[in-house]
Order: structure tokens, then C-alpha cells, then sequence
């Protein structure tokens, strides 16, 4: 059986609640990693947006969780670390952050646009001053209604609007994965344990077949010239 | 009075972290907010006169200094629909200054010196369509009313970057991010020598400004940073 790209590379895995819930990504993503070969450090946040991983800022919930080990899940004590120092700490050779229903503005009118611009490009400047590659997952579809306001045509509008402002990173697009309502949420926004498992692997998937993964890979995979984006820390 | 720094943003962000419980299938999780209530908003301070001008804040001692050499603040966050209040200094000169920002707006504030000396203030607007991060974005604002039909070309090349920019208003555009120089054009004429823009990277933002000049129009460029 061949190697996957993944195998032997260092993954750290941020994200909003999606990754602190059990039998949320912190557990079907941080396995499909794992069982690849890479060695993964996973971290949620609740609520946390982009620019939220610019600073050490206290949410009402959180996990961690390193290798194939147990994720520690943690309550209002919890806090987002800074990029910077996370990077500097776990020497990544990927970052994937699953970032986009903390930023949509589901419950407003209005589409904060100007905010979202500049908490998602300090993020991806960040990373990219540190020269490691990105990978951004995009929102996947909810069920309309519930708690949080999840609709079809914000999440879409999130989407686009991440496709084309998350570079360098690469654009992982979840609205690919499932039909609007296909996965069952609990709460309009998110899964149940099934519905974590489908969004985890295709993720996992995703990753594995991006240019950024395969530009380290230790497996001799290369991207298509064409596909190679800019060194990272040629950008401004 | 006119912020100089973020406090405020910060504060009406703070300000829609609001948490409530709600039960998940596995665990309670708290119900997290989705993004602010209000959408972030900019101001900047833009000399476009040929002798250094300052600004002052009301209600305190901030002051900030525009001279030629470094005629364009960097783009200040403020809190949205409240009055930032002030004055451009000249000399003796006042201007006041009474700007309110709506939400996900950049607004411009210039210090305009007529010919005849006179300190004036001009406020131009933009309210972003779309960002970017693999193109440059490019504005051009005309504040000269002598300069009609302005408009901006690649030097060397008889194409439109922008043109029939009204006087006192901007247009922006995504161009591709490479190096660029470019012609300032008045009613169908160059002025003034091609203006260099040096290598244009992309998911920046960048301004030229056409003003009043000795004997013309002259142009002068800004890459639109913001103050973090």
C-alpha cells in the first residue's frame, strides 16, 4: 500500500467548536490524520474567530488534543494561544485551521465584511511570516434556523469570501463535501457524530490531495508546478 | 474627539461576545457568537498640500503630524456612527474636522490647501464591494477641480486604469499584482511625469492621489495600511 503525502508530517489542527465537542473533528479529523501517518496536535476553541488566534484570549470552552492520545477538554478556562507561539512550539510542517461559522454573522443582516478581511488576512500574515504552509477549511452546510441562524446563503457568501482572501493558504471548500441539510445537526450548526465522521474524512481527504501538503511531503509528492503558489514569505 | 487607536473597535467587538448555554449531543458547549454586531470602520488623514500640516484631536492632546515627506496617515480603526472631531492646523489656520464612519467604510479626511493658501477639509468615502487576497487593489481619488476627466493609465500604454473620476470622489479596482507605473491624465492630458507604484503584491491595498500642484495637477501614492 502506498505511503500517504501525510505520513510522517507534523499537522497542527485549529479550529472553533467543531474541535471541542466529543465525536466532533477533534476526534474523526485528528484519526484520519493519524491513521495517514502524520503526528497531529488538534485545539478548538468555542467561538473563536481568526484574529482570536493572534492573542491569548479566554473562550467558555476548549480541547486539546496530541497524537493518538485523549483530547483534554476544558471549560471557561480555556484560551486560544497565539499562532506565533504555537508554530514555534510544534514546528508544524502544515497548519489546517477550521475557521468560518465563528465569522459569518449568521444572526445579523449585514455581512461583516471589513472585519472579517483584516481578522483573516492578520492570520494568514502571521503564518505566513513563519514560512510554513496553510490550509484553510471552509463552513460546511447546516440546517437553516436553530440557535446560531445558520442559513444557506451567509454560509455560501462565508465561503466565497474565504476562497479568495485566505491566501497563501490553500481554500478547502466543505460546501463540496454534502448537500445543504445532508449531515444532521443538533443545533442548526453542528453535527452529530456521523455528520463529524463524513466532514473529517473528506477533510482529511482534502489535505492530503492539496499542494500544500504535497510541497513538504516526505513521500516524494510534488504539486503541479502550476498549482505552486508563491513562497510565503514573499508576500507582503 | 478623533481616536487615534483601536480601543473602541476593540470594545464593541468585546461587546458581542455574548454566551448562553445550549446542549449538544455530547457535551454543552456555549453558544458562541458568529461575528461582531457591527462591521469594522477606518479613518485616515491625508495631507495634500506641499507644506506640513497637522491634525488635532478635541477633547485632548493628541496631535498628528503630516508633512510632505509623509503626507497619508495609516488607516485607524474607529467605532462606527459616532463623530470623530477635530481640526487641520496650518499656521494660524484651523479646519475643523466632523466625520462620522459607518460601519465597513474607509473614509479619507484630506487637508486641502488652495491656491490662495486656504486650509479646507474633504471627506471621500469607500465602502469596499470585495477584498482579495491574490489581486493589489488600487483606489484613485481626485482632489483637484481643475483636473477634469482624471484619470490614470499605465505609463507608456493608451489604456484606462480609471478614468472620469469626478472631483471629491474615488474609484478602486482589483489589478494583477505586479510592478506598475502610472500616467496621471486631466481632460485627455498627461501631467506631470509617470509615477512609479514599485511592485504591487497581492491582498494589498494601495491609493494615488491626484491634487492641486504649481502650474497643474500632481499625483502622489499610498500603500493603504492599517494601524493594528
Amino acid at each position: 500500500m502506498a505511503l500517504s503525502v501525510l505520513a510522517g508530517l507534523s499537522i497542527l489542527v485549529l479550529g472553533e467548536s467543531h474541535l471541542t465537542i466529543s465525536g466532533s473533528l477533534i476526534e474523526s479529523l485528528h484519526d484520519e490524520l493519524n491513521k495517514q501517518g502524520a503526528a497531529v496536535h488538534s485545539i478548538g476553541a468555542c467561538g473563536a474567530s481568526a484574529q482570536d488566534w493572534l492573542v491569548k484570549k479566554t473562550v467558555d470552552c476548549g480541547a486539546d488534543r496530541v497524537g493518538t492520545g485523549k483530547a483534554v477538554v476544558r471549560g471557561p478556562d480555556a484560551t486560544t494561544t497565539p499562532i506565533s507561539q504555537l508554530i514555534a512550539t510544534d514546528k508544524p510542517d502544515l497548519v489546517v485551521l477550521v475557521i468560518g461559522d465563528t465569522m459569518a454573522s449568521y444572526d445579523k443582516e449585514a455581512f461583516p465584511k471589513t472585519w472579517a478581511w483584516q481578522s483573516v488576512t492578520n492570520l494568514t500574515k502571521a503564518i505566513a511570516a513563519t514560512n510554513t504552509r496553510c490550509i484553510w477549511v471552509g463552513p460546511p452546510w447546516g440546517t437553516p434556523g436553530g440557535k446560531y441562524k445558520k442559513n444557506d446563503v451567509r454560509v455560501q457568501l462565508m465561503s466565497r469570501f474565504l476562497s479568495t482572501n485566505v491566501a497563501p493558504c490553500d481554500y478547502v471548500d466543505s460546501l463540496d463535501f454534502s448537500k445543504p441539510g445532508q449531515w444532521t445537526t443538533t443545533d442548526g450548526q453542528h453535527f452529530t457524530v456521523a455528520g463529524y465522521k463524513s466532514w473529517g474524512a473528506a477533510i482529511a481527504k482534502a489535505i492530503a490531495a492539496s499542494d500544500s501538503a504535497k510541497a513538504v511531503a516526505k513521500t516524494g509528492a510534488k504539486p503541479a508546478a502550476a498549482a505552486i503558489p508563491a513562497a510565503p514569505g514573499a508576500r507582503k | 474627539m478623533i481616536h487615534l487607536s483601536s480601543p473602541l473597535r476593540r470594545a464593541a467587538i468585546a461587546a458581542a461576545l455574548l454566551a448562553a448555554p445550549f446542549a449538544s449531543h455530547a457535551a454543552d458547549v456555549a453558544l458562541y457568537p458568529t461575528g461582531p454586531s457591527e462591521d469594522s470602520s477606518f479613518v485616515r488623514f491625508v495631507n495634500t498640500g506641499d507644506a506640513s500640516i497637522s491634525l488635532e484631536a478635541t477633547g485632548s492632546n493628541a496631535t498628528l503630524a503630516l508633512p510632505p515627506t509623509k503626507p497619508a496617515s495609516d488607516f485607524q480603526p474607529v467605532a462606527a456612527n459616532k463623530a470623530l472631531v477635530g481640526a487641520f492646523l496650518l499656521g494660524t489656520q484651523r479646519a475643523p474636522i466632523n466625520v462620522t464612519v459607518k460601519p465597513g467604510e474607509f473614509a479619507t479626511v484630506f487637508g486641502l490647501v488652495s491656491a490662495k493658501g486656504e486650509l479646507s477639509t474633504k471627506v471621500v468615502r469607500e465602502l469596499p464591494e470585495d477584498f482579495n487576497a491574490l489581486r493589489a487593489s488600487l483606489a484613485f481619488y481626485n482632489l483637484d477641480s481643475t483636473c477634469t476627466q482624471a484619470g490614470l493609465k499605465p505609463a507608456g500604454r493608451d489604456v484606462a486604469l480609471f478614468e472620469n473620476v469626478p472631483n471629491g470622489e474615488a474609484k478602486r479596482r482589483f489589478i494583477n499584482p505586479v510592478a506598475l507605473s502610472v500616467q496621471l491624465v486631466c481632460a485627455g492630458k498627461p501631467q506631470g511625469a509617470p509615477l512609479a507604484l514599485g511592485s504591487l503584491a497581492p491582498g494589498q491595498r494601495y491609493s494615488v492621489f491626484a491634487v492641486p500642484a504649481t502650474g497643474g495637477t500632481r499625483a502622489f501614492f499610498t500603500n493603504d495600511a492599517l494601524t493594528n
